[in-house]
């Protein structure tokens, strides 16, 4: 499989990381794995960068310290919106199985009924 | 016993349920942007099978109804979520503006602060020019000059920060009566609602309830407690009781210890409401706990450095050869009775540039010991322990933390706030997506979002360890 090239635009650290908070809030999935993407060129970079480079890595990681730590929480917030959702559906499920064993059990009465009716 | 006409039937039902349909479906598009509606779907309900001979034949559909495509659960969340994201948006302003009194460079005469940093080091630096020539008139003037200005800068933030106070205290006020009116609405459209839906959802006014709990919750912070009879029950967040089916408790409020308290049932709920979230919990949290917190530090400071500064200025000399007594204090600044309300009281009342002790006691008028020991008050750990500059600069670093945390709290709130409404909007509004896609966006964004937060920690842990030879934890 052919390597993804990396973005043609560098964008520092604390835009990615201000975009991934942003593209979460909106539950913007397709670009959050393009984010994903670059994120994965960027890391398979890491070991070839110059003494140059890393350094200015390593200012760009300072500055986006604070924006990791809104993502951190954005990231939990959405995780316990996603337990709200996923207990919301399954609360529905477990409606309509009730629902359904409501309505066997009146059709298997009715049955019986008229079972007994036949027989009789 | 079925007939011809039975027959017909089923098909004039078909007929009537499909238009009936229409009409829901023609009622959502008109409501479209109508804030709070929420769409309605038409229930069909199975008629009872017609027996024609031996064979049973279906008799079509009734339309029944509309039920409204609401999920309470999703709506409280949501309104939980506001709440969270009001009390900090407002606490948030609040903050900006106390944070905008300190910071540097925004200094002019014009400012209410100043830049009480540079103050500091002008003021005990001018001491240290002093030193150079402690007879110098120009040079003392200098001394009184910066005293006035880092008095003044220090008394302007205190008053600044005690009218913040008095127009939060005025804005929260007004919040009462605004919840006051919400609950009342509540209660009237609760008895609506269980006189016409008891069993049912109640589509408009259920809209109309869900409105005003949405307008509720950015006010204050409530519970939800759903009653026989479709009726609601609301409480705050810490149980005290604003509606009762249908009735509603009034919050009041009193004058106590100067500020606005907040009375439900003869009870001050004030610290409760404080806890609870919304509006009201944003601009509580700002008038009893960060604006009474800076302006602790500041009357800290402005003790410490009058107390400090008056103290070695009596233990010397002025030009004059005099030494300040119980009964004829030198005091450069107003001897500050307590630390409470020493920086708004802050001034300079010497007047007379001559009673500056630059020589120490019998030391003759020429000599400057005194001037250099009040300059090197500038290093002393004069405010409780810290030397002034750094007690400053640290309160200045801790409410840019707390300011820094209140807007990550505020950034994730309102991004969960939105996408709880994207979900609801999937679910409740007149939309084209199903629930399935709505759930589905969700945990596709939130997978995708994990593998780039694990990724940037990893990248940035290696660079920062990469770049700075540090050790990142």
């Amino acid at each position: 499989m052919a390597e993804l090239e990396a973005p043609a635009a560098n964008p520092e650290l604390k835009e990615l990381v201000v975009e991934a908070s942003r593209a979460l809030a909106l539950l913007d999935a397709p670009r959050l794995e393009e984010l994903a993407v670059s994120c994965e060129a960027l890391n398979r970079n890491l070991d070839s960068m110059d003494v140059g480079e890393k350094r200015e890595l390593a200012r760009q990681a300072r500055e986006a310290q604070a924006d990791m730590s809104v993502l951190r929480r954005v990231l939990q917030v959405t995780s316990a919106n996603r337990n709200v959702m996923r207990r919301l559906r399954e609360m529905r499920e477990r409606r309509l199985e009730y629902d359904e064993r409501m309505i066997r059990e009146a059709a298997g009465g009715g049955a019986e009924a008229e079972d007994a009716d036949g027989h009789n | 016993m079925g007939t011809i006409s039975s027959a017909l039937s089923i098909a004039t039902g078909a007929l009537d349920a499909d238009q009936e349909g229409l009409n829901v479906v023609a009622n959502n598009v008109a409501n479209a942007n109508t804030p709070g509606y929420t769409e309605e779907k038409p229930d069909w309900q199975e008629n009872a099978p017609i027996t024609v001979g031996k064979v049973q034949v279906g008799d079509g559909v009734t339309e029944t109804g509309a039920t409204s495509q609401r999920d309470r659960v999703l709506e409280r969340r949501l309104d939980q979520q506001q709440q969270l994201a009001s009390a900090s948006s407002t606490r948030l302003t609040a903050l900006n503006d106390i944070q905008a009194l300190f910071t540097p460079d925004s200094g002019s005469s014009s400012s209410t602060a100043g830049d009480i940093g540079s103050d500091i080091t002008s003021f005990f630096d001018s001491f240290s020019s002093l030193e150079t020539n402690a007879t110098n008139n120009a040079l003392r003037e200098q001394v009184l000059s910066s005293a006035s200005t880092l008095a003044g800068d220090i008394s302007g933030a205190a008053s600044s920060l005690n009218a913040q106070s008095a127009a939060i205290d005025q804005e929260a006020s007004g919040v009462a009566s605004q919840v006051n009116s919400l609950t009342s609405a509540i209660a009237q459209l609760n008895l609506e609602i269980e006189s016409s839906s008891p069993d049912a959802d109640a589509g408009t006014l259920e809209d109309q309830r869900q409105l005003d709990l949405s307008k509720l919750s950015q006010l204050i912070g409530i519970n939800q407690v759903t009653t026989e009879n479709n009726g609601l029950s609301i409480t705050t967040t810490w149980g005290q009781l604003l509606v009762s089916e249908g009735q509603c408790m009034q919050l009041t409020t009193g004058t106590v210890n100067g500020v606005t308290d907040f009375f439900l049932g003869g009870t001050d709920i004030t610290l409760q409401l404080a806890a609870g979230g919304g509006q009201l919990g944003g601009y509580l949290t700002a008038r009893d706990v960060d604006i009474p917190g800076a302006l602790a530090s500041l009357d800290q400071l402005a003790y410490s450095i009058s107390t400090s500064v008056n103290a070695q200025n009596n233990s010397g000399t002025d030009l004059t050869g005099a030494t300040g007594t119980v009964a004829n204090p030198l005091n450069i600044f107003n001897e500050p009775a307590q630390v409470a309300g020493s920086a708004a009281a802050m001034k300079v009342t010497m007047t007379d540039p001559s009673q500056i002790a630059a020589a120490a006691a019998g030391g003759g008028t020429g000599d400057n010991s005194n001037a250099v020991a009040m300059a090197n008050l500038a290093s002393g750990l004069i405010v409780n322990g810290q030397t002034t500059i750094n007690y400053y600069s640290n309160f200045v670093s801790t409410l840019g933390a707390t300011v820094s945390e209140v807007q990550t709290e505020n950034t994730a709130q309102n991004a969960s706030v939105t996408q709880l409404q994207t979900e609801n909007n999937a679910l409740s509004s007149v939309n084209l997506n199903d629930e399935a896609s709505a759930m589905s966006m969700l945990e596709n964004s939130y997978q995708a979002a994990s593998q780039v937060f694990t990724l940037l920690n990893t990248i940035m842990a290696a660079a920062l360890n990469l770049g700075d030879q540090t050790a990142v934890a």
